[in-house]
C-alpha cells in the first residue's frame, strides 16, 4: 500500500512535468499549427542556462530558474519572429526548420560544455516520511512549482486579453484577423510562452534527472505521446493526458520494471489512433 | 461541344435538415432542400451566412455536426471527401485551385484519373477547352495562367470527373464581366454534357437571376426563403437581410 | 529527349550507382571501401526518406525499420542458415514492409501531423523493444558473428566482396525507388501539391500513402541489412534513434525534388563527416544549419539549386503555347498514363 501511495505521488510529480512541457508543445502546434520539433531542446536549453547560472554566476537556485525561463522564452520568440514567421503556413518547412534548431542547440551546448553531464544537483534534499509512505522532498518542490506554472498557464489562456486573444487565434485564424487580432504580433509571444514553459520545466527537472546534451529527446518523445492522448491542440486534453502518462510511466516502473512502461504506454498510443484518433479532448483528427 | 443527344439526368440531393457548428458557434442549422436530376439551384446569401460552410458538409470535405444527407437516397454524411467524389458528387472551390507548379494539360490528366473518368472525356473536354482560351496554353503550368483562366481550369477539373452533381462554390468570385460569361456556358456545358444537377454558391446576383429557376437564401445560417429568383429577392425580409440588417458578420 | 528530361533524376541516380560498382576495382584503399560502403547504406537509408518526402511526410521512422530488416536478416543468417544474398535482401525488405502496412492504415488517414509524430515514437520504441527481447534480438549484446553472405553460391567474404553487396542493394534501392515514383508520379505530385484538390477529384489519398510508406519501410530494411553485413553485427547502436536526423538531413540537404538529391547528399555528407571524424559531435549542428538555409534560402537543396542554376545560365525557357490539334496532343497524355 505504501508503495502503491508512493508510486502515485511520483507519478504526479512527473506529470506535472510532463503537463508543462506538453503544454508548451500543443499551445504552439494549437495557436501557429508548428510543430515544435526543438521543444526538447529548449528544455535542455533551460537546465543548461540554470546551471550556468548557479555554478558560473553564483546566482541562487531559484532565480537562476526564472533566469533560464526567460533566456528560453527570449530565444523563442526571437526564433520565432526572424526564422519560423517567414514559412508558418508551411507544415513541413517548419518541422524541418525546428528540427535544424534543435540539432544546433545540441551542437551548440556540446562546443560549450563538452558532451559529459555536468554536476548539477536539486538544492532541496531529503526525504518526506509521512504514514509509512516516503517522497523525495525535491520532488515536492518541483510538484509545487510545477503546479502553480500551471495555474498560471490557465490563468493566462483563460482570464486575460491575451489568452483569450491566443484562444481565439487557435480557434480559427481568419475569423480571429477579422477581429482585429494580429498574428504577427501574437505567434512570437505564442512561442516564447511555450519555449519557456520548456525551459522552466529543464531548469527544473534536470538537476533529478539528468543534464546532458542529449537529455531532450525521450522528453520530446513524451510530449509527443501526451498530445496525442490528449488531442492536438487541447489545453485541458494536454494537461489530463499528462498526469495519465505520468502515473502510468510511475507504476509500470514499480510493477512492470525496465521500460515496459514506455512500452505500454506505446501500446496506448496505437489503441487510442483506432478508437479515438481525435484524443481525449481533441478536435477533428481525419484528414483533409 | 454539346453531345448530340442529351445524356440521362443523374444525381439527386436531398438535404435533410443538417446542422455544422465549430465548438459552441453554429454556422447553419436546420437546412433542408432537394435538388432533383439535372436541376440547377443557387445559393446566395449576405457574407458569413454560412454558405461554403454548407458546401464543405455537402461535399464531404468536413462532417454535418446532425442531420442526414441523400445522394440518389443514399446516406452520404460523414462519408470522405474522395468517396463522394467518386460517387460522382464533386465540388469546385472558392479560391483558384489546381496543381500549380504542373502545366494545363497535366492538370487534366491527373483529375481523369484520380476520378476514373471514361477516355471519351478528352473529345468533350476538346471545345470547352477552345472556348475557354485554355486550348492554346496546354503546356503553361496553372500558376503562370492569368487569374480569370486559372478559376476556369477549376472549374474544368471538376467538369471532367464526369459529375453527376456539382458543386460551385462563388464561381465568378474575382472575374471580370466578359469573364463571368464563361460562367454561364461552363454551367450549361457541364449541364448538357453530363446531365448533372448543379448547386451553386454566388455573389454576383445577374449570374443566379440568368442561370437559376430557383434559389435558396441563407442567412445566419438558416433558410430564409427558396423559390424563383424573381419572387424571392422581392420579398421584404431578403432585402432586409441583404442591407445588412441582420448581424451576422462573425459567423464563418 | 522529352521523357528523359522528365525522368532524368531517377536515370542520373541509377547511372551513378551502376558506374560506383566501379570503384572498388580501381582502389583498394581502405578509407575509399569503409567511406563507400557507408555511403551505400546511407543513400539507401536516404531514399527511404525521399520517398515520404515525395508526399510531403517527414519519417523518423528510418532506424526503426533499418532495425527490422537488419534484424531478420541476421536472425535468419545465424538460426536460418539463410546466406544467399538475394534472399536476404528481399527478407530485409519484406519484413519492414509487413509491419509499416498495418501502422500505415492506421496512421495516414489521419492528418499528416499524427504520421510525424508516430514515426518519431516508433523509433524510440524499437530501441526499448530491442532490449527488451534478448532471446530473439540479443538485447545490448546485439547479434554477433553473423556468416558471410554468398551470392549464386560464392561466398562474399572479403572487403571487395562485401563493398559490392552494398552497392548492390543500394542499386536495388534505387531502381525500387525509380519505379514506385515513376509508377506514381502523378498521386506524388498531386498529394504533395495539392492534396485537398487531389481527394476532390477522387484520389484517395491515404492508399497512395500507405504504398509510399510500405515502399520506404522495405528500402530502409535493405539498408539495415546492407549495414548489418558490414559491421557483421546486428546491434541496438547501429538504429539509434538520433541516427534518423541523418537520413533526414541527407535528404533534404542534398535536395528533395529529386532521386539525386539524397544521392549526393548522402555522398557528400557521410564522405564530409568520414573526413572530419574527429569532430563527429558538430555534424549534427551543421546538418541542423544546412536544413535551415535549405529551407529558407534554397528550397530545392543542392540539386535543386544547381540545377536551377544551370537552366538559368543556359537560358532555357520553355514558354508559349503549342498550336498542335487539341484532341491529338491531350489523348497523347491519356496514352503516356498508359
Amino acid at each position: 500500500m505504501a508503495s502503491f501511495v508512493s508510486a502515485g505521488l511520483i507519478g504526479i510529480s512527473l506529470g506535472a512535468q510532463y503537463a508543462l512541457l506538453a503544454l508548451g508543445f500543443t499551445l504552439i502546434f494549437g495557436i501557429l499549427g508548428v510543430v515544435n520539433f526543438a521543444h526538447g531542446g529548449f528544455y535542455v536549453l533551460g537546465g543548461y542556462a540554470a546551471y550556468s547560472c548557479v555554478t558560473f554566476l553564483g546566482l541562487p537556485y531559484p532565480l537562476a530558474v526564472v533566469a533560464a525561463m526567460l533566456a528560453t522564452g527570449a530565444l523563442g520568440y526571437v526564433f520565432e519572429l526572424f526564422v519560423v514567421e517567414r514559412v508558418v503556413d508551411d507544415h513541413l518547412a517548419t518541422l524541418m526548420l525546428t528540427l535544424g534548431l534543435y540539432l544546433m542547440i545540441g551542437t551548440g551546448i556540446q562546443a560549450v560544455y563538452g558532451p559529459e553531464s555536468p554536476q548539477f544537483g536539486f538544492p532541496v534534499t531529503g526525504t518526506l516520511r509521512f504514514a509509512g509512505f516516503y517522497m523525495p522532498l525535491e520532488n515536492l518542490v518541483v510538484l509545487a512549482v510545477c503546479l502553480v506554472a500551471i495555474a498560471g498557464v490557465y490563468a493566462l489562456m483563460y482570464r486575460t486579453d491575451l489568452g483569450r486573444g491566443l484562444r481565439a487565434l487557435a480557434d480559427n485564424r481568419q475569423v480571429a484577423a477579422t477581429q482585429g487580432l494580429r498574428p504577427k504580433l501574437l505567434f512570437p509571444l505564442a512561442f516564447a510562452l511555450s519555449c519557456g514553459l520548456a525551459g522552466l520545466t529543464g531548469a527544473l527537472v534536470t538537476p533529478i534527472l539528468s543534464l546532458g546534451p542529449l537529455v531532450g529527446e525521450p522528453v520530446l518523445a513524451m510530449a509527443f505521446l501526451t498530445v496525442i492522448l490528449g488531442g492536438f491542440g487541447s489545453i485541458i486534453g494536454a494537461t489530463v493526458a499528462a498526469f495519465l502518462v505520468g502515473l502510468i510511466e510511475a507504476y509500470s516502473v514499480v510493477y512492470l520494471g525496465g521500460s515496459k512502461g514506455a512500452l505500454a504506454l506505446f501500446v496506448l498510443v496505437l489503441v487510442v489512433l483506432i478508437v479515438r484518433p481525435s484524443g481525449l479532448f481533441g478536435k477533428e483528427a481525419r484528414g483533409a | 461541344m454539346s453531345a448530340d443527344k442529351a445524356p440521362e439526368r443523374t444525381g439527386s440531393l436531398d438535404v435533410r435538415s443538417i446542422t455544422k457548428s465549430f465548438g459552441g458557434l453554429h454556422v447553419f442549422s436546420d437546412v433542408s432542400f432537394r435538388l432533383a436530376p439535372g436541376e440547377l439551384m443557387g445559393v446566395i446569401g449576405p457574407n458569413g451566412a454560412g454558405k461554403t460552410t454548407l458546401i464543405n458538409v455537402i461535399s464531404g470535405k468536413l462532417p454535418p455536426s446532425a442531420g442526414s444527407i441523400l445522394l440518389d437516397g443514399r446516406e452520404i454524411g460523414g462519408m470522405p471527401f474522395h468517396a463522394l467524389s467518386r460517387l460522382g458528387l464533386v465540388r469546385s472551390f472558392q479560391q483558384t485551385n489546381t496543381f500549380k507548379s504542373a502545366t494545363v494539360r497535366e492538370n487534366l490528366a491527373r483529375a481523369i484519373r484520380f476520378s476514373g473518368s471514361p477516355p471519351s472525356i478528352w473529345d468533350k473536354l476538346d471545345g470547352m477547352l477552345r472556348q475557354f482560351d485554355l486550348a492554346p496554353r496546354l503546356d503553361i503550368p496553372s500558376d503562370k495562367l492569368p487569374y480569370g483562366l486559372q478559376k476556369m481550369l477549376g472549374l474544368v477539373l471538376a467538369y471532367t470527373t464526369s459529375p453527376r452533381v456539382l458543386l460551385l462554390d462563388e464561381p465568378a468570385a474575382g472575374l471580370e464581366r466578359r469573364e463571368r460569361q464563361q460562367v454561364d456556358a461552363f454551367v450549361q456545358a457541364a449541364q448538357a454534357d453530363h446531365g448533372c444537377a448543379v448547386l451553386i454558391v454566388e455573389h454576383d446576383m445577374d449570374l443566379i437571376k440568368r442561370l437559376c429557376p430557383r434559389i435558396l437564401v441563407l442567412d445566419a445560417g438558416r433558410i430564409l426563403a427558396e423559390g424563383p429568383p424573381a419572387e424571392v429577392l422581392a420579398r421584404p425580409d431578403v432585402i432586409a437581410a441583404y442591407m445588412g440588417i441582420v448581424e451576422d458578420e462573425e459567423a464563418a | 529527349m522529352a521523357r528523359f528530361s522528365q525522368f532524368g533524376g531517377e536515370i542520373a541516380a541509377i547511372a551513378i550507382l551502376g558506374l560506383s560498382f566501379l570503384v572498388p576495382f580501381v582502389t583498394d584503399s581502405p578509407f575509399v571501401y569503409s567511406t563507400q560502403n557507408l555511403i551505400a547504406v546511407a543513400v539507401t537509408a536516404a531514399f527511404s526518406v525521399y520517398i515520404m518526402l515525395r508526399m510531403d511526410l517527414l519519417t523518423f521512422a528510418v532506424p526503426a525499420f533499418m532495425a527490422i530488416g537488419g534484424y531478420a536478416a541476421a536472425i535468419a543468417g545465424l538460426k536460418g542458415g539463410i546466406v544467399d544474398s538475394f534472399a536476404l535482401t528481399a527478407l530485409s525488405f519484406i519484413a519492414p514492409a509487413l509491419v509499416a502496412l498495418p501502422l500505415g492504415i492506421l496512421i495516414l488517414r489521419l492528418r499528416g501531423i499524427y504520421f510525424v509524430l508516430v514515426t518519431f515514437l516508433l523509433t524510440q520504441i524499437l530501441q526499448l523493444l530491442i532490449f527488451e527481447t534478448p532471446d530473439l534480438t540479443g538485447g545490448t549484446n546485439g547479434l554477433v558473428g553473423m556468416p558471410a553472405t554468398t551470392l549464386f553460391g560464392i561466398e562474399l567474404a572479403d572487403n571487395r566482396a562485401v563493398l559490392l553487396l552494398a552497392i548492390g542493394v543500394a542499386f536495388a534501392a534505387a531502381v525500387i525507388t525509380a519505379l514506385v515514383s515513376v509508377w506514381l508520379r502523378r498521386e506524388f505530385a498531386a498529394i504533395e501539391e495539392n492534396e485537398v484538390l487531389a481527394q476532390s477529384l477522387g484520389l484517395v489519398v491515404w492508399r497512395y500513402k500507405v504504398i509510399g510508406f510500405v515502399a520506404a519501410a522495405g528500402l530502409a530494411g535493405m539498408a539495415g541489412f546492407s549495414l548489418v553485413n558490414m559491421l557483421l553485427t546486428a546491434h541496438p547502436t547501429s538504429f539509434s534513434p538520433q541516427s534518423s536526423v541523418n537520413y533526414i538531413a541527407y535528404t533534404i540537404i542534398g535536395g528533395r525534388g529529386s532521386m539525386l538529391g539524397p544521392l549526393v547528399g548522402a555522398t557528400l555528407l557521410v564522405w564530409m563527416s568520414s573526413i572530419f571524424s574527429t569532430h563527429g559531435e558538430f555534424s549534427e549542428g551543421l546538418y541542423g544549419l544546412l536544413i535551415v538555409v535549405v529551407v529558407l534560402a534554397a528550397r530545392g537543396g543542392i540539386v535543386g539549386t544547381l540545377a536551377a542554376g544551370y537552366r538559368r545560365l543556359s537560358g532555357q525557357w520553355r514558354a508559349g503555347g503549342s498550336a498542335a490539334p487539341i484532341v491529338g496532343t491531350v489523348k497523347e497524355a491519356a496514352h503516356e498514363r498508359g
